[in-house]
């Protein structure tokens, strides 16, 4: 950073003469050390996970989540200040909110995703605020089937003015990632935090775009990454949290939910099983190092 | 000010209010509506003290007209317990008249011995828990709790305490009061019974000459009989009371709750 | 001295003439809902041994007009509780608006455990009554059936006042009029639940609406009847049709204009 010392980045909303904001810049080195967190867009749903490195042994084993719900439907996890997390996660909540009680319907992922984009951005505008010291990953599956707006009461005409479209097709999984400078892309697989290098990495290797891979395994392939990212820093211990949105048809009836124990310690097994495969191929010295919680 | 003076012709050549009274707007005329924000839920409520003891009785009935709401819905309550089931309370709340403002008026006065009690680290006296609950309903003077509540506990000389009151929030310390549906029919009863009202010591005169018989406080297993006796009766003369008797005694040893079935036609 | 307490420290007219009130707007005043629009009739719940069975028929009338023949009026809140609501259809509308954000606002805490029908009923029982002390009611009468906090059956009723009582079998409406009596006559104390069954309890419901079609002129042979249990949740089914009609008793009514044999 070139201009460093200049007095650019002193204040926020203020460029540079070459055209950066430097708070915003800043905000993102907040992030990079931040937990990995990684979300994944499968056929069927979508997986969120993050490494929660565990600061304090006094700290209680599954409390402290760092996955928000929002609505019902859509799942949020994000690297960075956790405060400021809470905060993005309590505007996505007003704004799902908002949306129903002027909708009277879910909000769609692209909208909230937008919403939040433009929130997140308004933080860069002002010198009396600083920009967001979070990289939020937002999840979540529009409803594929037929909701009735809310308080509906009856089933309304099946033929006619009013009546049903047969065989549209409607939602799906959506995934996106909304960075500090308030813009936001959506994604196959997303990362962001600590490891997101080697996150990212891995992602691509998992051939997403073709829509090819189930849920169940996507939760396998999420767990897997996140002790794979977690290689850089072993000295710590990490806990690792995942959630998970599946169609309507699918385990989670289209709303986003913890993944149930029993499949995250499967997934964990798995995970190290890889890890120690790995181990065995690339280093000769085995590491005393343990993952577990 | 000036502003609006000076908008108006009319009142800039003229004196003004000197006040802050003015009216604000011309008097609307009456209102009409077809929501009327009260129901009467019947029932009876009584209460009677003796030298160390409170009785607060009210039948469980609960009305809509001619229709029976329910069969059991208690009317008396514990006021400063410690959780629902109202455990270690010093107070007990009889409300009797339009349910819902009862049970807000309840929850109100509860919330209220409750933060007492947090606050000061002691118990509230029966007589502040009195005014309060004077001050709370006169508080609503014009959009009144439809009730009338009658108030029970021991005072500071461990004498049985009972106040009554009007929904607006007048009260006074009594011996013994009924209130609800069949007060009119009960208040005598106990007038009578307790205070002894038109009985005279036998062969003391006539007219002027009669001696009213003495008033001494009545021993519990009496007045248990007499709260008994008096909702039988009612039940008897009034289509709104019966059902069930529930009754909280207080003594120093805590609340007792009581309940006797009454005849549910 | 004017003995008129009105008019005390106010500026006397025989000096400064009469006050002008002219300038002042004549305001009316503000109005809300004065009656139901669009009504749904009655519901009815019966306790039994380990649930809730509740029933209303799926009529949403526009005065005497039979307007819309699909209205779902038992509103299921979570697994454990449902509520059944007769009155205005909007405001019921409103409400199952309110009970949804309220669903998914407890839901943001993972605390794992929810809210029960009893928790529900005192939420709407305040909701009315802060509505009926604005003079702006919701002009409803609901039943909340499901299990409390100790999953044990729950049953309790809300009005449009904000009253609320509970009993083993409650009816709203005109059922308060024609079917709390049948059932009181099964199950008339809270100590008769437990030897009350499912089967017993469905069949007396199913009854009562057929009483209720047969005699309330704003009722409808179409209802929903839903059954909570600890075991299997809200089973709710919203299409049932009264079956076993019989109005051969039509036959022998005179009066309403019918004076003479056909």
């Amino acid at each position: 950073m070139t201009s460093i010392g200049t007095g650019y980045d002193l204040q926020n909303s203020v460029f540079s003469p070459d055209g950066r904001n430097f708070q915003v810049e800043y905000a993102v080195k907040a992030v990079e050390n931040g937990g990995t967190c990684i979300g994944i867009r499968c056929k069927d749903g979508v997986v969120l996970a993050v490494e929660k490195i565990i600061n304090s042994k006094l700290l209680k084993p599954g409390a402290n989540k760092k996955i928000a719900t929002v609505d019902r439907n859509v799942g949020i996890v994000s690297s960075g200040l956790i405060p400021d997390g809470r905060h993005f996660v309590s505007r996505a909540r007003d704004e799902a909110a908002s949306w129903r009680s002027t909708y009277k319907a879910p909000i769609p992922l692209a909208a909230l995703a937008g919403r939040l984009g433009g929130y997140v951005q308004a933080y860069t505008l002002y010198s009396s605020v600083r920009p967001f010291g979070v990289t939020a990953i937002v999840g979540g599956w529009d409803s594929e089937g037929e909701l009735g707006v809310d308080g509906q009461v009856g089933t309304g005409p099946t033929v006619g003015a009013g009546g049903k479209i047969a065989g549209t097709k409607a939602g799906g999984p959506a995934l996106y990632m909304i960075e500090p400078s308030g813009s936001y892309w959506g994604y196959y697989g997303a990362a962001t935090g600590k490891g997101r290098q080697t996150a990212k990495s891995e992602l691509e290797k998992l051939d997403l775009s073709s829509g090819s891979l189930s849920l169940e395994a996507g939760v396998k392939e999420a767990a897997r990454i996140i002790y794979v990212a977690h290689e850089d820093s072993k000295d710590k211990e990490f806990e690792l949290e995942m959630s998970w949105i599946s169609s309507m048809d699918g385990p989670t009836k289209g709303r986003h939910q913890e993944v149930p124990k029993d499949i995250l310690e499967e997934a964990e097994r798995l995970a190290k099983k890889a890890m120690e495969g790995d181990d065995e191929e690339e280093t000769t010295a085995p590491e005393g190092e343990t993952m577990e919680e | 000010m000036a502003s609006l003076l000076s908008s108006n012709p009319t009142l800039a050549s003229n004196p003004s209010y000197s006040f802050s009274q003015a009216p604000q707007n011309a008097a609307a005329g009456n209102r009409e509506h077809a929501f009327y924000p009260y129901t009467d839920n019947g029932g009876s409520t009584l209460g009677i003290t003796g030298n160390d003891f409170a009785i607060l009785a009210g039948d469980t009935r609960s009305t809509s007209g001619y229709s029976i709401n329910t069969r059991y819905s208690p009317k008396v309550f514990r006021i400063g317990g410690d959780d629902e089931t109202g455990e270690g309370a010093h107070i007990i709340l009889s409300v009797v008249g339009y349910a819902a403002d009862g049970t807000a008026l309840k929850e109100r006065l509860n919330a209220i011995v409750k933060m007492y009690k947090y606050q000061h680290g002691k118990r509230m006296s029966v007589k502040a828990c009195a005014q309060r609950l004077a001050t709370i309903l006169y508080g609503k003077r014009f959009f009144p709790y439809y009730v009338t509540a009658i108030l029970g506990g021991l005072d500071e000389d461990g004498k049985g305490a009972l106040y009554s009151y009007d929904p607006v929030g007048s009260y006074e310390r009594e011996q013994c009061r009924a209130a609800g549906a069949a007060a009119s029919l009960i208040m005598p009863f106990l007038d009578n019974q307790v205070n002894f009202k038109n009985q005279y010591s036998p062969g003391s005169g006539v007219g002027h000459d009669l001696e009213a018989r003495q008033v001494t406080p009545l021993p519990f297993h009496e007045v248990e009989q007499l709260v008994r006796d008096a909702f039988t009766s009612a039940t008897e003369r009034h289509i709104e009371v019966g059902d069930g008797l529930q009754m909280l005694v207080i003594t120093k040893d805590g609340i007792e709750e009581k309940y006797f079935p009454l005849k549910r036609d | 001295m004017n003995h008129l307490p009105q008019a005390w420290g106010r500026p006397r007219d025989n000096v400064y003439g009469t006050y002008d009130a002219s300038y002042l707007q004549p305001r009316l005043p503000q109005t809300h809902t004065q009656s139901p629009i669009v009504t749904g009739t009655s519901v009815l719940a019966v306790k039994f041994k380990d649930g809730i069975v509740i029933a209303a028929d799926n009529l949403a009338s526009y005065g005497s007009l039979a307007r819309f023949t699909d209205v779902k009026r038992l509103r299921p809140f979570n697994s454990r509780s449902i509520v059944g609501i007769g009155g205005d259809v909007s405001d019921m509308q409103y409400l199952d608006r309110l009970l949804n954000s309220l669903d998914v606002t407890e839901n943001y805490s993972s605390t794992g455990h929810s809210l029960n029908a009893k928790n529900l009923h005192t939420y709407l029982s305040k909701v009315m009554y802060k509505r009926r002390s604005d003079i702006n009611p919701l002009w409803n009468q609901m039943l909340v059936a499901g299990l409390d906090g100790n999953d044990e059956p729950f049953l309790s009723s809300v009005d449009l006042l904000g009253t609320t009582f509970s009993s083993p079998t409650l009816a709203t409406g005109f059922g308060a009029h024609l079917a709390q009596p049948l059932l009181r006559k099964l199950s008339d104390d809270e100590s008769k639940v437990a030897d009350f069954t499912r089967e017993k309890a469905v069949e007396a419901v199913r009854e009562c609406m057929k009483v209720l079609f047969y005699r309330d002129a704003r009722s409808l042979d179409r209802y929903s009847i839903a059954v909570v249990t600890k075991e299997s949740g809200v089973e709710l089914k919203e299409d049932e049709h009264l079956e076993g009609q019989s109005w051969a008793f039509a036959e022998t009514i005179r009066g309403y204009g019918r004076t003479q044999e056909v």
